[in-house]
């Protein structure tokens, strides 16, 4: 679980939040319910201590010391309730005084004993066990000022027992309520962020490729619809650079292909001129030569910039690049049989990929023309191609003079060379293999190199199946206007 | 045949004129958007040469006004600008043919004159330059009478010679046509093909296929 992400933070908070409310909240019922019950029993004993002196001592003149003691048993029962009750007379001498509770909770004969005349007071006494007795002293005199201590008392062990039935069910509740809670939290939090899982997935699709695609507006008023159109705004921003960019590099483009026609044009009129001497018809020559490999450079960049700019993706198409392979294979035999290498081809009979047969012919082309460039006379040039791993494969591996190491992670840059001086002079503009590259992105593919120098060189590019391809049938090649 | 030429860089102008005259086309230059339209609508043009980025008016803003009263005028355009959206925008808006600068003359020759009906090259079953002979319809080659055997390459690239003979062609012009863009990278294949064809048609002894310096090839007969 990420610790750090928004649904777990949110979570975490809320819970312990709950936690806390719940505790307090369990603290808060204890303690009140603790307190009514003591206030309770506190007022029943102060009433059985008044009714004792009101209904019984006010006659115990006419009825007799055995009848008080048998009413006083008969009425509050209090062995069976468990109270304590003890009526003192005036010289110290007990007139009653209850047994032992049913429930054992306290010894009656050590409960401290209070005189007849003392104030009404309320006192605590520990009890045997757990527990405490509560006592409730007071003092009654009769119509002709006789007087005599009564004393009510309860153990609060029932209370306690009360309480501690609620501390059992709370601690039981307490964990069940935050769980369920956490639970339905997830579930909350889930369908509270699915519009911002929505929102990313919609952005995620959204590449250079598309970029006037818009996420679908929401209406909902809240922080959802204002982070759509923020997202939608920051797009439209995004797709304006970009197409700036685009048409910058069409300027560019135009500024230098103008020239270069103009100069192209006007060598090829001088080498028309019948008056022009050899030597200065090898300069036009030249000249002209050099005009030709400048426009290539120009052309190959300006491709480059199209193929990064994904513009090549809208003619996508399933090819199968095993005939493509095939058949540049056969067509550049010539070429390798012209330099005395060996260049032979295997594959499977069918590799379907996505692709444009033009671009992927280019890249056969450039990888196959680059390997006998490099290969002496006398070497050999394998082609393969195939599928693997869900992907279809073009392997090219010669038996030339490879690249050193420091230099394989250069190979793919543009204007690269490994032996400046000559590889120039085998022709080429220098971004052959940067094109390769280009062509294999574009198309969602990678190309790769293995080299040991002196032994040879492998280039592998391994594109997309045409099954496994990313869908791209919702993409429609929009028109500058 | 009169032409209309819309394009701007006057250097370029005068540069089509002058191949273009040389080929026996009498050609109209307009330097601005809108001069071009007005020569258009004024004049019964064979063809017109549209710049796409000209001042005043744009040369696809011309196409469309042209094709609004004429649909028929067939039109090349010659531009800087070669994203494919571009070109399959003009060619909606009805152009013809579409040329990406920097081109060879020759190319802009041979594409004007297959705008004009005057076809592809030659169109004749059979095409002779010398004592060489190809026979579309049989595929077969004869040089003095003696027949050459050649693989289907070598015999594409020598009927694209031949049907356009006495023309220097360029190499991305050959690659283009027996080939496909796809060979661009292949540095050096038209040569290669090129001298093997020459070495199996004989042309040691009797030169009929000649390299032009810069440009390209050619045949013609020896002079």
């Amino acid at each position: 679980m990420n610790v750090r992400s928004i649904r777990f933070r949110l979570g975490a908070w809320y819970a312990g939040l709950l936690a806390l409310l719940l505790i307090l909240f369990g603290v808060f019922v204890y303690v009140t319910l603790e307190r009514v019950l003591e206030r309770n029993l506190q007022e029943t004993l102060t009433k059985e201590a008044q009714t004792i002196g009101d209904a019984l001592l006010s006659k115990i003149r006419q009825t007799g010391d055995a009848y008080v003691i048998d009413e006083i048993e008969e009425h509050f029962a209090p062995r069976t309730n468990s109270h304590f009750l003890r009526v003192t007379r005036e010289d110290g001498s007990v007139l009653y005084q209850s047994g032992h509770p049913h429930d054992e909770s306290f010894d009656p004969a050590a409960v401290a004993a209070s005189r007849a005349g003392d104030p009404v007071a309320w006192h605590e006494e520990n009890a045997p066990g757990t527990g405490k007795l509560f006592v409730y002293s007071m003092t009654y005199t009769d119509s002709i000022g006789t007087r005599y201590a009564i004393q009510a008392g309860a153990s609060n062990k029932p209370i306690r027992t009360v309480l501690n039935q609620l501390l059992v069910s709370l601690a039981v509740a307490l964990p069940l309520i935050i769980g369920v809670a956490i639970g339905g939290g997830i579930l909350l939090m889930r369908n509270a962020l699915k519009p911002l899982r929505d929102i990313s997935d919609a952005a995620a699709k959204i590449t250079s490729r598309n970029l006037n695609e818009r996420l679908p507006k929401v209406h909902t008023g809240d922080d959802i619809e204002q982070l759509t159109a923020s997202l939608n705004r920051m797009m439209s921003r995004l797709e304006e650079s970009f197409q700036h960019v685009q048409r910058f590099s069409a300027d560019v483009a135009h500024e230098v292909r103008t020239p270069l026609a103009i100069l192209q044009a006007e060598l090829e009129a001088l080498l028309d001129r019948p008056e022009l001497n050899t030597e200065s018809r090898n300069a036009v020559s030249s000249a002209l030569e050099e005009a030709g490999r400048l426009s290539l450079i120009a052309e190959q960049l300006l491709e480059m910039t199209r193929l990064e700019a994904g513009e090549m993706l809208s003619t996508a198409s399933r090819i199968d690049l095993a005939d493509v392979t095939r058949g540049t294979v056969d067509q550049m035999r010539l070429l390798s049989d012209d330099k005395q290498i060996r260049m032979t081809y295997e594959g499977e009979e069918e590799v379907p990929v996505l692709g444009d047969p033009i671009r992927l012919r280019q890249i056969v082309v450039n990888l196959i023309d680059n390997a006998i460039k490099y290969t002496r006379p006398g070497g050999t040039i394998s082609v393969s191609s195939g599928t693997a791993h869900g992907n279809g494969f073009l392997e090219i591996s010669d038996s030339g003079v490879g690249i050193p190491q420091e230099a394989i992670p250069h190979v793919f840059e543009r204007f690269y060379r490994v032996d400046g001086a000559r590889s120039r002079q085998l022709g080429g503009t220098g971004l052959g293999l940067a094109i390769v590259k280009s062509i294999c992105a574009a198309f969602g593919g990678t190309v790769t190199v293995q080299s040991v120098p002196g032994t040879g060189t492998t280039f592998r590019v391994e594109l997309p199946l045409e099954s496994n391809a990313p869908a791209n049938s919702g993409f429609t090649q929009k028109y500058p206007s | 045949m009169r032409l209309l030429l819309v394009e701007d860089e006057e250097k370029l102008a005068r540069l089509i004129k002058r191949a273009l005259a040389s080929e026996r086309f009498s050609v109209d230059v307009a330097h601005t958007g809108r001069e071009g339209l007005e020569l258009a609508n004024n004049y019964d043009y064979d063809l017109l040469i549209l710049d796409l980025q000209l001042p005043e008016l744009s040369g696809g803003e011309i196409l469309r006004r042209v094709r609004r009263v004429n649909s028929n005028v067939p039109v090349l355009i010659v531009t800087a600008r070669d994203a494919i959206a571009e070109k399959v925008m003009q060619f909606e808006a009805g152009a013809d043919d579409y040329l990406t600068k920097p081109f060879v003359m020759a190319e802009l020759l041979v594409r004007v004159k297959s705008l004009l009906r005057r076809g592809t090259g030659r169109r004749e079953n059979v095409l002779r330059v010398s004592n060489l002979e190809l026979d579309r319809l049989t595929q077969q080659v004869r040089r003095g009478g003696r027949i050459i055997d050649l693989t289907a390459k070598e015999y594409s690239l020598l009927e694209y010679l031949m049907a356009n003979s006495d023309r220097a062609l360029s190499r991305s012009m050959i690659l283009d046509h027996v080939w496909d863009q796809g060979f661009r990278g292949a540095t050096n294949i038209v040569d290669v093909y090129v001298r093997h064809l020459r070495s199996k048609i004989g042309d040691e002894d009797q030169k009929l296929i000649r390299t032009m310096r810069g440009v390209g090839y050619s045949i013609r007969e020896e002079t």
